[in-house]
């Protein structure tokens, strides 16, 4: 579901190359940590990944049509990344304007699908994510930990090949990221989907299927 | 004879119709000797005066009609007002062409004198605006030219007599009614060859025809119980000329009649009130208002029968500035014991022409 | 999508209620204003054209006298009437005079014409008497009244009546009434033989009205027959007429336009205020939207769409508040919009689709200009860097910009003002002053551009001397952070501007005109009949020793057209002697002596200007029939009559053949006597309909006249100071709450909020100084343009440029404290938040 080669990024006027020629693969249903130093180029790696950055050689084949994010334009791109790619970041981002079913609609907006038929989905998802109830209450008066998990129920609203996840539990207490983070590998494994896991956390990184570990010279 | 001076009651019928209380107007006299080419011209002291040219055309078109008129009123109005534009002489025209399967187009102007309209006392020169009626020359090369402009159509005309005056009546003097009191100088002249041109549709075209000349005028009314008046006046394919006329009341029965026949050699027959007879053939009847007129009568003018036979049926012409007034007015072709093509004019039918 | 699209705009309204609603109404002020300038216009304009033409009729084509004074002669009327090409001919007199009846006095003048019922059945049939009004008809002594007269004098038909006019006097009777005539016309109609009878003119009418026939080609008959007319005769096309009374009111029906205009654009601005601190604000959403899918060009629509939603309801709104006021303004003042070109009508105010379409376009054009840089910034954000860190004031494509004033920056700033005079030098396109428009609209780009340097350039100054901390924050930010300072600078120094700019010209032009009324009203006391001669009896009665004046000065107007496309100019026939001229009328220049066989006159400035005269110059004017070669023996100020006015001496005018016939009077009573002369007067004119006044109640009315005229213009400056104000509000908070993190930072440095407050409210004082300090140079700048090249070129007037100091300063200082008010509301909303909360979730 996700295949990286030959993957090389340098930033501009930069003396060193911030990864060069990786190469890995995450299979269809597996869940891989990414672990590694601060600094050493994971978020670079993940935005290259999502085409938020550009790459400067290598391909980036995403979901069931392999198609390479690195040769696409902009607005493909976006096309791909709302097709394709579900996203949990650290920060939540929930918009507080919208209501928690709104949120979740989002996605399915953004692929061209009517949330109306989809309404049961939602449902079942805030459910499964332990929300039930929560459709029609606005963000602000949400926890972080409630957040997180309206933010994984957008994640896989539009069932993805691949989920995106940038430090998923890291403002959240322990207790509350527990919980958190055996609900994503959960529904990720119940949607089937593949998912890479930025995280620090050796905890985090240990539930999941295999690590990756970036270093300054490449990945082990 | 005033058989035309219902034409100025739709424009003048407010004006008019109380006028004449203070006002002397000459009256038409028997020992009136007419003199030309004076007498031509206008006589403002009278009440009413027309110049009357209709005739029948070979060109552009055979028996199309054609007729051109202007009437002169005094009204007896502002007859002691100081100013050159006092409304004390008005003029009307009347203009109408008619094709025969085509149907009748007419137009009309009004003006008070002096003010876009004119008219000469001393000889035949008559206008409102451009339109025109002038005699002009002497002796054979005299000639009556005669200018109508309109949207529908214009005519450029030129008459030439081909045959002296003829003076109706008493040397000119025509007795109109029973009571001599209403009489009225009459001058005609037929048998006018015509040349000239006529613009249709926009296209301007040669013409050439027979026209007759009519120049009357008077001061006296209809008779009272007169509702209207049938009168022709043809020119005769062997050269003659023949005018009749009647007046009708209410029933339909003649008041007064009367016919004058002057042959190709100059001859002269007049019919009296019991030698002429009008009977009506065939009626025609106006979609307009439901008038019912006998475009084909038999006109009897003692030992003479002609018929009449409209070159087109619908030559009624209506006006309704200010009030409806509606009149035959048109070609016929003459059949009988003599023939020719002459002016049929019905009044009276539509409405009642009590002034 | 759009529904995604719709949530987007719902809660972008939803929590900035006020700035939406603020920025709506702005939109709205804009549309409505020029809707209703519009509304009013087009409805005076129609029914001035309608009244005119219930009056005149439809002819094709008028033949007329260049001089009120003149006439045309029979014999022409009657020579035209025979061209085949005519097809009606309806000659006309038509005059002014007074009705009496027993103690029944008109009053005022009424009009009287006399026509001729066979030619004006079909041009002008809304004059026709009623058809069934007895057997008189037309012809005899009588006149016909229109309804309105009837309703006014109280007569019925069939009352006796007397018309004056002068010495001539009618006693007649009125004999029926004018069904057709509209409801507030005030009318005579006769027999024109009578009334020529009666007031002349002998062997003429005033004009003859033509109809051609169809076909004609109007443009080449009117010209053929132009050069075979004799003198001081002019014969218009008829369709002219409609496009002249429109070009009468063109000049100040542009001017409000372009104020009009300005509302819009101040909305423009709003919305541009607006859209831009919510794109900021909004940074994070919009980069997580990006990062989820939202196509880049989405990412643009949908603040232009914002900006539609403003928009749209925005002008909705306008076009009804225009309508509403369009028609409440006709309700009470009538169809003026102050130039005093409609008084006296009440139009009725017709919305028609294709406008009032035009200016909806026009207002949600106005919003989607100004949401159309932020919706660029909002599109080319860095997606990841805005997802981590938020708004960037200076995207890629922009960087650089505003960092260091640029050569090309340097250029522009340069050669605007060269481009803004250059445009001042060129005259008016088409008798508008389009070039002077331009160039005030470069001085307030110019003042936008300059900004920023002046910013850099002042604050970099600042930033280098000692000072406190807050101060040192405050300065930093502008230096650092300009598009928010530049963005609320520039509303202050557009709408600043624009104040400073109308202020300045009306108070020049008052101070002008109130000197200008002290030169022309040099009598105590003044009396004046409209339209028609002075009654006899007041006449000989001045004339006699008893009437209490010392002095007295009789004049006459007329009316002369020098140009058939252009409003007659004024003659004024004054009774005066050639070398009093210099003391009578307030000269811009010198006074040329003329030689005593020539006939002087003396021009009026608009009359100099409209026809390129000058001082000494023979002018040849169709005066009483014929043209007469006239020299201009000086210029003079006149500042009521936009369209010109030439006087000329009465005994010049007597012996040229003219009459005399005196409409004024200035009147100077003898010394101790004021009292007297007013109770005599009062005597005497009772019942003639005469304006008596002193001359200190013209000039009131005449300055109360001219603040009317100007209260649109009060209005809208006051409405873009708000605007300029709200801006400045709107863009300081946003900017504030950009800088969250910043202060907090601060605040967790040992900033106390006191300090906090201070430093933002510094900054709001700097940048409101700043703007206020560009858009006073700018303000007087266009004041200048306004006065010295938008004035001449529209109204073809001048006057010397005054600024009111003390009124712009007082509103500079005003400007000022609302600015610092604006700012502390901003920083209180800033600093309330709670630092650690703030820190926290900007990681």
């Amino acid at each position: 579901m996700l295949t990286v080669t030959d993957l090389s990024k340098r930033h501009p006027n930069a003396v060193r190359a911030v990864f060069d020629e990786l190469a890995f693969a995450v299979a269809a249903g597996e869940i891989v940590a990414l672990v590694g130093e601060s600094g050493v180029g994971k978020s670079t790696l993940l935005n290259c990944i999502a085409g938020l950055e550009p790459a400067d050689r290598g391909a980036i084949l995403i979901g069931r049509e392999a198609r390479d994010i690195v040769r696409l334009d902009e607005a493909a791109r976006a096309a791909l990344r709302a097709a394709s790619i579900g996203f949990v970041f650290q920060a939540f981002h929930v918009l507080p304007t919208l209501t928690v079913a709104q949120n979740i609609a989002v996605p399915l907006l953004l692929s061209g699908l009517a949330p109306g038929e989809h309404q049961a989905r939602i449902e079942a998802l805030l459910a499964r994510v332990g929300l039930a109830g929560f459709a029609q209450r606005w963000p602000p008066s949400l926890s972080g930990g409630e957040l997180q998990r309206v933010a994984i129920a957008r994640a896989l609203v539009h069932r993805p090949a691949l989920i995106l996840a940038d430090e998923p539990t890291g403002n959240l207490d322990p207790r509350t990221a527990d919980e958190v983070l055996a609900l994503l590998l959960e529904r990720v494994r119940e949607e089937h989907a593949s998912a890479l896991i930025v995280t620090h956390s050796q905890h985090v990184a240990q539930r999941c299927d295999r690590i990756l570990t970036l270093t300054p010279d490449g990945l082990q | 004879m005033r058989r035309r001076s219902f034409l100025l009651t739709p424009l003048l019928l407010p004006a008019l119709a109380a006028a004449g209380h203070a006002v002397r107007y000459a009256a038409a006299s028997r020992s009136t000797r007419l003199a030309f080419p004076r007498d031509h011209g206008a006589h403002p002291e009278f009440r009413t005066e027309w110049w009357y040219v209709t005739g029948a055309l070979e060109l552009p078109e055979r028996d199309m009609g054609f007729q051109l008129t202007f009437f002169r009123s005094r009204p007896g109005r502002a007859e002691t007002l100081r100013s050159p534009i006092a409304a004390s002489q008005i003029l009307f025209a009347h203009a109408a062409v008619t094709r025969p399967g085509a149907g009748l187009l007419h137009a009309e102007r009004a003006a008070r004198a002096n003010l876009g309209a004119g008219f000469s006392a001393t000889d035949c020169d008559v206008h409102i605006g451009a339109w025109q009626m002038q005699r002009g020359g002497a002796g054979p090369d005299q000639s009556l030219r005669l200018a109508v402009h309109d949207a529908a159509f214009a005519f450029e005309l030129l008459l030439k007599p081909t045959q002296a005056l003829l003076l109706q009546g008493d040397g000119g003097w025509s007795q109109k009614g029973p009571q001599p009191a209403l009489a009225s100088h009459y001058v005609s002249w037929p048998q006018l060859q015509v040349s000239g041109s006529v613009t249709l549709d926009g296209r301007r075209q040669a013409a050439t025809g027979r026209a007759w000349f009519d120049h009357e005028w008077s001061s006296e009314v209809l008779g009272p119980g007169s509702v209207g008046w049938d009168w022709i006046g043809i020119n005769l394919v062997d050269g003659g000329a023949l005018m009749a006329f009647r007046i009708r009341d209410g029933a339909g029965a003649s008041v007064y009649a009367h016919a004058a026949l002057r042959a190709a050699d100059g001859r002269l027959t007049q019919f009296g009130a019991d030698e002429v007879g009008f009977t009506p053939l065939r009626h025609w009847t106006s979609p307009r208002n439901g008038a019912s007129y006998p475009v084909q009568m038999e006109i009897r003018c003692g030992p003479h029968r002609i018929r009449t036979a409209p070159v087109h049926d619908d030559q009624e012409i209506s006006t309704h500035r200010p009030l409806p007034i509606s009149y035959w007015e048109g070609l016929v072709i003459i059949e009988g014991t003599l023939g020719g093509r002459g002016y049929l004019e019905m009044t009276g039918y539509a409405n009642s022409m009590n002034l | 999508m759009t529904r995604l699209a719709w949530w987007l705009i719902r809660a972008q309204f939803m929590t900035r209620r006020t700035a939406t609603a603020l920025s709506m109404l702005a939109i709205a002020l804009g549309v409505a204003l020029g809707y209703a300038i519009h509304l009013i216009n087009t409805a005076a304009l129609a029914d001035f054209s309608q009244a005119m033409k219930s009056v005149q009729g439809e002819p094709d084509a008028v033949l007329a006298a260049k001089d009120s004074a003149g006439r045309v002669p029979l014999a022409l009327i009657n020579e035209i009437a025979r061209d085949p090409a005519v097809a009606i001919v309806a000659p006309v007199i038509e005059t002014r005079v007074r009705v009496d009846h027993a103690a029944i006095h008109s009053g005022a003048p009424v009009k009287l014409i006399g026509l001729d019922i066979f030619s004006a059945a079909a041009v002008m049939p809304k004059l026709l008497p009623r058809q069934d009004s007895g057997g008189a008809g037309m012809f005899e002594d009588g006149v016909h009244a229109s309804p309105a007269l009837l309703a006014r004098l109280q007569l019925k038909v069939g009352a006796g009546v007397t018309l004056t006019r002068g010495a001539a006097r009618w006693r007649t009777r009125i004999v029926g009434d004018l069904p057709a005539a509209r409801p507030d016309d005030l009318l005579l109609v006769a027999d024109i033989a009578w009334v020529q009878a009666r007031f002349g003119p002998p062997d003429a009418v005033s004009e003859g009205r033509l109809r051609l026939m169809p076909g004609t080609r109007l443009a080449s008959w009117l010209e053929t027959w132009t050069a075979r007319l004799p003198a001081g005769l002019t014969l218009r096309a008829a369709a002219d007429d409609t496009q002249r009374v429109s070009n009468i009111s063109r000049a100040y029906r542009v001017n409000l336009n372009v104020l009009a205009l300005v509302a819009l654009l101040t909305g423009a601005f709003l919305v541009f205020a607006t859209q831009l601190t919510a794109v900021a604000q909004r940074s994070t959403q919009f980069a997580l939207l990006g990062v989820l899918g939202l196509s880049p060009r989405m990412r643009l629509l949908q603040v232009l769409f914002e900006g539609l939603a403003i928009g749209v309801p925005g002008a909705a709104l306008g076009l009804a508040l225009g309508y509403g006021l369009a028609l409440a303004f006709t309700r009470v003042m009538g169809g003026d919009l102050g130039g005093g070109f409609f008084s006296g009508s009440t139009p009725v105010i017709a919305a028609r689709l294709l406008p009032s379409l035009s200016f909806f376009a026009l207002g949600c054009a106005a919003s989607l200009a100004g949401a159309l840089y932020p919706a660029w910034l909002n599109r080319v954000q860095p997606l990841a860097q805005a997802l981590k860190t938020g708004f960037a004031q200076r995207p890629p494509a922009v960087h650089g910009l505003y960092a260091r004033p640029r050569r090309s920056v340097l250029i522009a700033s340069a050669l605007l003002p060269l481009a803004a005079l250059g445009l001042t030098r060129l005259p008016a396109l088409d008798g508008l002053p389009l070039a002077g428009y331009g160039a005030i609209a470069l001085v307030l780009v110019l003042g936008i551009a300059v900004a920023p340097l002046l910013t850099q350039i002042v604050f970099g100054a600042v930033a280098r001397r000692a000072l406190s901390a807050p101060q040192r924050v405050a300065v930093q930010n502008i230096v650092q952070a300009p598009l928010m300072a530049q963005v609320a600078a520039s509303g202050l120094i557009v709408s600043f501007a624009l104040t400073v700019s109308m202020v300045t010209m009306v108070s020049s032009f008052r101070l002008a005109v109130d000197q200008w009324l002290d030169a022309v009203l040099p009598a105590p006391l003044y009396v004046r009949s409209k339209g028609m001669p002075l009654p006899q009896e007041l006449l000989a009665a001045l004339e006699r020793g008893a009437a209490p004046f010392a002095r007295i000065e009789r004049s006459a107007h007329g009316a002369l057209s020098l140009d058939p496309q252009r409003p007659a100019v004024v003659l004024l026939v004054r009774e005066m002697r050639r070398a009093d001229a210099a003391a009578r009328l307030p000269f811009t220049g010198p006074v040329v002596a003329v030689a005593t066989d020539r006939v002087p006159v003396w021009i009026s400035e608009p009359m100099q200007e409209l026809y390129r005269l000058a001082p000494g110059q023979t002018l040849r004017l169709p005066l009483l029939g014929r043209e007469v070669d006239t020299v201009i023996g000086g210029v003079w100020r006149d500042y009521s009559r936009q369209f010109g006015a030439v006087v000329i001496a009465s005994d010049d005018y007597i012996a040229l053949g003219g009459q005399f016939e005196v409409s004024d009077l200035a009147l100077w009573p003898r010394r101790g006597e004021e009292a007297a002369a007013k109770a005599w007067l009062a005597a005497h004119a009772a019942g003639y309909g005469l304006d008596i006044a002193e001359s200190s109640e013209i000039r009131a009315l005449s300055l109360s006249i001219f603040d009317k005229s100007f209260a649109v213009t009060y209005a809208l400056e006051a409405a873009a100071m708000l605007i300029g104000l709200f801006g400045l509000a709107v863009t300081l908070a946003a900017s504030v709450w950009l800088r969250a993190r910043e202060l907090a930072t601060l605040s967790a440095l040992g900033f106390d909020r006191a300090m906090l407050t201070r430093a933002v409210m510094f900054e709001g004082a700097l940048i409101a100084g700043i703007g206020l300090g560009l858009g006073l140079a700018c303000g007087i700048a266009i004041g200048a343009i306004l006065t010295h090249v938008v004035n001449p070129q529209a109204f073809h007037w001048r006057m010397e440029l005054t600024v009111p100091w003390l009124q712009v300063l007082l509103g500079a200082a005003l400007t000022l404290a609302a600015g610092i008010a604006a700012s502390r509301f901003a920083a209180r909303l800033a600093t309330r938040l709670p630092a650690a909360q703030v820190l926290a979730s900007a990681q």
